[in-house]
């Protein structure tokens, strides 16, 4: 069942050259034909073409617009007001910014490397798994298709200080009871803990889907040459599987840096600021103190560090891949 | 496949640790999912009780009852149905025209559109939250079945477009000539002979865009936060106060809400498989 059957499989990161439409049109006129098909092809496109452009492209500039805009929200509409800075600098200068900027990075980092370590950890079993591997791959979907908002709640009843199964199952054998939402550093962690059981499920099926496709030809060969597992997994699967596991880190980073449902339900962002993401941060900003320019500085810088991020990563694996290649 | 797997013998071929590693793997996933239907199942004083109960005991749907009957639950879950399945259509009927054009037509320029669509699908939706609230709330959207439709339709059909543009490309191009020959239009092509072959891939987009739009939340609440059009999401999100949290009524409604979107990604777990990878192989 992991097979991609069917042309699903070709790429996203790096597109097939253009096919051409007909292979047979008549020698006489390619021309006029091609630019038909043209014109007609960008007819089709252009219904979606425009909602795509009106629902985001227009919002993000807007968005970049109202950042640098004294915007004033009144009853009944708003007004952009002269261009200033100050939203941004109120941003960058206030301490908790700072805070949730480095809580969202670490937190990406921490829990993107941990779903990958597991993930595939994961997948290299159920690998190996035989007819059980159908079950398994379906009870990994239930986790990933569930509202996070709903695994929020149940975490946070999860982790409840009275009545939650975890201090029922942890205090017998630490002596106490860590409390798990109350406390800075252990909300992190705890909310880390939620995160990865969602989503670690994500990353096993990408994994497993890139490591059924591997070809089995060289396993053989490193068998006869006596490789070890150990050996054989740093030195074929890994390297092989580079482009599989580049793409789950890319989709989890972008994920996990827009991380807002989940602290919203089961912290807050509390205690204090303690797992305040950005996305939370320019959320709060916007609908709870109604301040639209400092919220946009907020979204639009997180906008761009995605972006920068995104770049830089995938500059870093062309290279990478160029390198290994040549 | 197994080529380079040792053969196991006698009692080592269910004891072993490639078995045992999967039953931890499918405890460490199924044990909060059975503790969310235990706990919807539980009685109001047992859910509460300490230390808590393996299994509910008596098993009681009071939850599901205050859940629909008391407290408009339902209604949230129509919401959702509404506006995922509104999406998912809307998706499908631009995505397809614009994923066919944009994989088969020899149009100029398409490429950069096609790199376009990638960087919009990454694109965190916080970004576009602000002046989407603002313009909304000047033409009275807030509060609106489109208020929710539109923004899922342009955020979900850059994914849609290229999982259909995939499958649209590995169809053999001597299908349109058929339907040239026979004097069809290109829409009529498109709908009686490329649809069909197209069948996976349409699957596969339209799984993505109502799970996407079943479990999206920053939108919903921002735009829809009045109690008539909450969707389940933010229903089970906004339920109670700082000080109450009535986790009964809470995972009867999510238990709902999980269940046939559980069912639907089971039923289609070949199209979400290939879906989720397909970025990941190189075909």
């Amino acid at each position: 069942m992991t097979t991609t059957s069917g042309p699903a499989g070709t790429t996203v990161l790096a597109p097939r050259p253009a096919q051409p439409p007909t292979s047979g049109q008549p020698a006489g006129r390619p021309d006029v034909m091609t630019r038909r098909l043209a014109k007609l092809g960008w007819l089709f496109s252009a219904p979606a073409l425009v909602v795509i452009g009106i629902v985001t492209i227009f919002p993000i500039v807007f968005s970049v617009v109202m950042s640098f805009s004294d915007v004033q929200v009144s009853g009944n509409g708003f007004s952009l007001g002269k261009l200033t800075t100050a939203n941004y600098s109120a941003v960058l200068q206030s301490g908790r910014w700072q805070h949730d900027l480095i809580f969202t990075v670490v937190y990406t980092a921490v829990t993107v490397v941990a779903e990958l370590v597991l993930g595939t950890a994961i997948a290299l079993v159920l690998e190996r798994l035989g007819a059980a591997r159908g079950w398994m791959m379906a009870l990994l979907l239930i986790p990933w298709s569930m509202i996070t908002v709903i695994s929020a709640q149940l975490w946070r009843y999860i982790y409840d200080g009275t009545y939650g199964v975890a201090d029922a199952l942890l205090r017998p054998v630490l002596g106490f009871a860590p409390n798990f939402l109350g406390q800075p550093t252990l909300s992190v962690v705890s909310m880390m803990v939620a995160d990865t059981w969602k989503t670690t499920p994500f990353v096993a099926i990408i994994v497993l889907a890139g490591l059924v496709m591997l070809p089995q030809e060289i396993y053989e060969a490193a068998e006869v040459d006596g490789a070890g597992g150990w050996a054989t997994f740093w030195r074929i699967t890994f390297p092989l599987l580079r482009p599989t596991l580049a793409l789950a880190v890319l989709f989890r980073v972008l994920q996990a840096f827009g991380l807002f449902d989940l602290p919203f339900v089961l912290t807050s962002g509390g205690p204090g600021y303690a797992t305040e993401s950005l996305a939370l941060l320019g959320y709060q900003v916007m609908f709870t103190n109604l301040d639209f320019g400092t919220g946009a500085a907020v979204a639009t810088s997180t906008a761009a560090l995605v972006l920068v991020g995104c770049m830089v990563f995938l500059k870093v694996f062309r290279a990478q891949v160029a390198e290994d290649r040549g | 496949m197994s080529g380079r797997l040792a053969k196991r013998r006698g009692w080592r071929r269910v004891v072993n640790g490639v078995n045992l590693a999967s039953l931890l793997v499918a405890v460490f996933v199924s044990a909060p999912l059975y503790w969310l239907v235990s706990a919807s199942l539980k009685s109001p004083v047992e859910i509460g009780a300490t230390p808590p109960t393996a299994y509910p005991h008596p098993v009681t749907l009071t939850n599901f009852r205050q859940a629909f009957l008391h407290y408009g639950f339902g209604r949230y879950l129509l919401n959702s149905v509404v506006v995922s399945l509104a999406s998912t259509v809307l998706v499908l009927a631009l995505g397809i025209l614009a994923g066919y054009a944009l994989g088969r037509f020899p149009m100029r320029g398409k490429l950069p559109v096609l790199m376009g669509l990638l960087m919009i699908s990454v694109f965190p939706a916080i970004a576009v939250i602000s002046p989407l609230y603002l313009i909304m709330r000047e033409i009275g959207w807030l509060n609106s079945y489109q208020a929710l439709i539109l923004p899922y339709t342009a955020f979900n059909l850059p994914f849609a477009i290229w999982i259909l543009r995939n499958y649209f490309i590995g169809i053999p191009p001597e299908m349109e000539e058929v339907g040239r020959l026979d004097g069809a239009s290109p829409l009529r092509t498109l709908w009686s002979i490329i649809l069909p072959q197209a069948r996976p891939g349409i699957f596969t987009a339209a799984v993505f865009t109502f799970t996407a739009c079943w479990t999206e939340f920053l939108m919903a609440v921002s735009f829809n936060s009045a109690n008539g059009y909450r969707t389940i999401a933010v229903g089970i999100a906004l339920f109670g106060s700082a000080f109450v949290v009535p986790y009964g009524t809470i995972f009867a409604a999510s238990v709902a809400a999980v269940l046939p979107i559980a069912i639907l990604v089971l039923v289609f777990r070949r199209s979400v498989v290939s879906g989720l990878t397909a970025g990941a192989v190189k075909g």
